[in-house]
C-alpha cells in the first residue's frame, strides 16, 4: 500500500513537472482596473523611469521582485536590457537628483501577486505558473 | 540556466506538497495558515510603507579614496605623499513631501578635506506642475556641467574623479537663487530645457589660499534632449564674477561658461563627451577644455579610458606679472575600471597621467607655488597618480 502511494506521488510529481516545465515562463501582470494588454517598450519605459503612466493614461505603480530572484533576472533580460549593477547605479543617480524612485521592491512572488491585486494602476512581473485570477496577464514578452 | 534551476525547485516543492498532501493533511493547513499570514505581514508592510516612508525620504552617498602621485606636481592635490582625506565625503539627503507635488529638498555633506565640517549643499523647495513645468527655489548645485548634480555621488559615476581638465576651471559648486524647466515628451525621446537665475558666495582655494569667489546675476539656461540612449546637452550661463587673492583676481568682472555635452549608455557601451569654455575678464584665467571618456560593462566590471585636455587662451594677461602661474596647459589620460563589488558599494582603480604642460605650470598647485617661491626649475613637466576608491550609496 505505502509503495504504491509513493509512486503514485512520482508519477503525480513527473507529471507536474511535465507541465510546469513547459509552462514556466515570465509574464506581465496588473490590476483588474488597468489595460488589457501593454507593449515590452511600455514596460521598460516605466521601468527605467522614462514614463510614469500606463498606455491608458493611469499613474503607475511598478512593483519588483528581490535581488537573486530567478524571475527578476529573466526581466531584466527581457525587458530592460541592464544588469542590477547598471539598475543599483541608475536609480542611485535618480533619487539623488530628485528625478524619482525605483520599483518598490515586494519580498516574494506571493506577495508580489497580493500587491499587485490591492493597488490600483499596478504593475509587475510573475512566474507564469503562480498567476491567479486575482491579477490580469498584460504581457508574455517573448524571448 | 535559471529556469532550470527554477524547474528543479519547483519539482521539488510539488512534490514535496503532494507528499505532504496526501499523507499530511495537517501540514498543508500549516502551510495554508502560513501563507495567509504572510500576506497580512505584507499587506501591513505596505501600509506602513505608504502612510511613514512616503512623507519623508533619507538616502546618503559615501566616498573614500587613496591617492598617491609619482611626484608633487599636485595634480587633484596629489603628492608622493599618501592621501585619503581629498577623496572622502559623507552625504546625506532627504526629501520631504509636502503635498501631492511640492516636496523640500536637503543635501548636507562633510568633506575630509574641509576637516568634515558638514556644510547645506542643497536646500530648496520644488514643484511639479502637471503639465511638464517644474520649478525650484533656495540652495542647488550651479548645472554647469552634464554632472553636475551627481559630482560628489561618485557611486553614480563611472570615473575614479570626474575628468579636473573640465571639472576643475570653476571652483564653485552651489548657489542660491531659483530655476524653472520644462519636458516635451516627444515618441521615444524628451527634451528638458531649463532658465536658471541666482547669486553665489563662497570660498575657493587658489594658489595655496583660500579666496573668496562672489558670483552676481547668474543667469542661464541649459538644454537637454535624450532618447534614453544618446543625450545631448548646451548651457550657457553668465554673471558678474568678483574672486579674491593677492592680487584680487577680478573684481565684478564679465564671466561667461559655455558647455557642449554628449553621452552614450546602452548597458553595455558608455560614451562620455563634454567640451567647455570659461571666459572672465581680468586675471582669472579664460580656459577651453575636453574629454572623452570610453568605457564597456562586463558583468560586474567596467574598465573605462579617458583623454582629456585644457588650455588658457589669455596668458598675455597676465605677462610678466606673478599671476603667469595660472596659465594652464595640460593634458592627461586615465585608464581604469569600477568594479560593482555588491549592490550599492562600487570599487574603482585608476591610473591617470597628465603632460604636455608646455611653458606653464600645468595649473597643478604642486607647481605654482614652486614658480611662486621663486623656484620654477624644480618644474615637474609630467605627474603620474594612482588612486584606489570605495564609493557607495544607501
Amino acid at each position: 500500500m505505502k509503495t504504491r502511494r509513493t509512486s503514485l506521488t512520482v508519477v503525480l510529481a513527473a507529471l507536474c513537472l511535465f507541465v510546469g516545465g513547459a509552462r514556466a515562463e515570465l509574464v506581465i501582470i496588473g490590476h483588474h482596473g488597468g489595460p488589457d494588454t501593454i507593449t515590452p517598450q511600455q514596460v521598460k519605459d516605466i521601468y527605467l523611469n522614462r514614463s510614469s503612466r500606463l498606455p491608458d493614461g493611469q499613474r503607475v505603480v511598478a512593483f519588483q521582485l528581490p535581488a537573486g530572484n530567478s524571475m527578476r533576472d529573466e526581466f531584466n533580460e527581457l525587458i530592460t536590457e541592464r544588469n542590477d549593477a547598471w539598475l543599483k547605479s541608475f536609480w542611485s543617480r535618480q533619487v539623488l537628483t530628485g528625478k524619482g524612485h525605483p520599483p518598490r521592491e515586494v519580498s516574494s512572488a506571493n506577495s508580489m501577486k497580493s500587491v499587485v491585486s490591492s493597488t490600483l494602476g499596478s504593475i509587475g512581473y510573475l512566474d507564469s505558473t503562480l498567476v491567479d485570477d486575482s491579477v490580469k496577464v498584460l504581457l508574455t514578452p517573448e524571448p | 540556466m535559471y529556469s532550470v534551476y527554477g524547474t528543479t525547485t519547483r519539482f521539488a516543492l510539488t512534490s514535496l506538497t503532494l507528499t505532504a498532501a496526501l499523507s499530511l493533511p495537517a501540514m498543508a493547513d500549516d502551510s495554508q495558515r502560513i501563507d495567509q499570514l504572510e500576506q497580512r505581514l505584507d499587506s501591513m508592510q505596505k501600509q506602513m510603507t505608504e502612510s511613514s516612508l512616503e512623507k519623508v525620504r533619507l538616502n546618503g552617498f559615501f566616498s573614500t579614496g587613496y591617492t598617491r602621485a609619482n611626484n608633487d606636481a599636485g595634480y587633484d592635490d596629489a603628492t608622493e605623499k599618501s592621501d585619503l582625506e581629498t577623496l572622502s565625503l559623507f552625504g546625506l539627503q532627504s526629501t520631504f513631501a509636502l503635498g501631492r507635488n511640492t516636496e523640500a529638498v536637503l543635501q548636507l555633506v562633510s568633506r575630509g578635506n574641509e576637516d568634515w565640517d558638514t556644510e547645506l549643499e542643497w536646500g530648496y523647495l520644488r514643484h511639479q506642475f502637471s503639465n511638464g513645468f517644474e520649478t525650484r527655489a533656495g540652495k542647488m548645485r550651479l548645472p554647469l556641467f552634464m554632472e553636475s548634480e551627481t559630482l560628489e555621488i561618485g557611486y553614480g559615476q563611472p570615473w575614479a574623479r570626474p575628468p579636473e581638465a573640465v571639472y576643475d576651471p570653476v571652483p564653485v559648486r552651489s548657489y542660491l537663487g531659483a530655476d524653472a524647466a520644462y519636458t516635451f515628451n516627444l515618441s521615444g525621446s524628451s527634451i528638458q530645457a531649463r532658465a536658471f537665475a541666482g547669486h553665489l558666495d563662497d570660498e575657493a582655494d587658489s594658489l595655496g589660499r583660500t579666496v573668496n569667489v562672489e558670483l552676481r546675476n547668474i543667469t542661464g539656461l541649459t538644454a537637454n534632449w535624450t532618447n534614453y540612449l544618446w543625450t545631448f546637452r548646451g548651457v550657457y550661463a553668465r554673471a558678474e564674477a568678483t574672486i579674491g587673492g593677492t592680487p584680487p583676481l577680478g573684481d565684478d568682472e564679465k564671466s561667461e561658461f559655455m558647455g557642449l555635452g554628449l553621452s552614450y549608455d546602452d548597458g553595455s557601451w558608455l560614451l562620455m563627451s563634454e567640451l567647455t569654455r570659461v571666459e572672465v575678464d581680468g586675471f582669472y584665467q579664460d580656459t577651453d577644455s575636453a574629454y572623452i571618456t570610453l568605457g564597456y560593462r562586463i558583468k560586474e566590471v567596467t574598465p573605462y579610458a579617458t583623454a582629456s585636455w585644457v588650455e588658457s587662451q589669455d596668458n598675455h594677461e597676465r605677462e610678466a606679472t606673478p599671476l603667469e602661474v595660472l596659465d594652464v596647459r595640460r593634458q592627461a589620460y586615465s585608464l581604469g575600471f569600477r568594479w560593482d563589488m555588491t549592490p550599492s558599494v562600487a570599487m574603482k582603480m585608476d591610473w591617470t597621467h597628465a603632460r604636455g604642460f608646455g611653458k606653464t605650470t600645468g595649473g597643478l598647485i604642486g607647481n605654482q607655488l614652486d614658480a611662486l617661491s621663486g623656484n620654477p626649475g624644480g618644474r615637474f613637466d609630467s605627474t603620474d597618480v594612482y588612486t584606489v576608491r570605495l564609493d557607495a550609496a544607501f
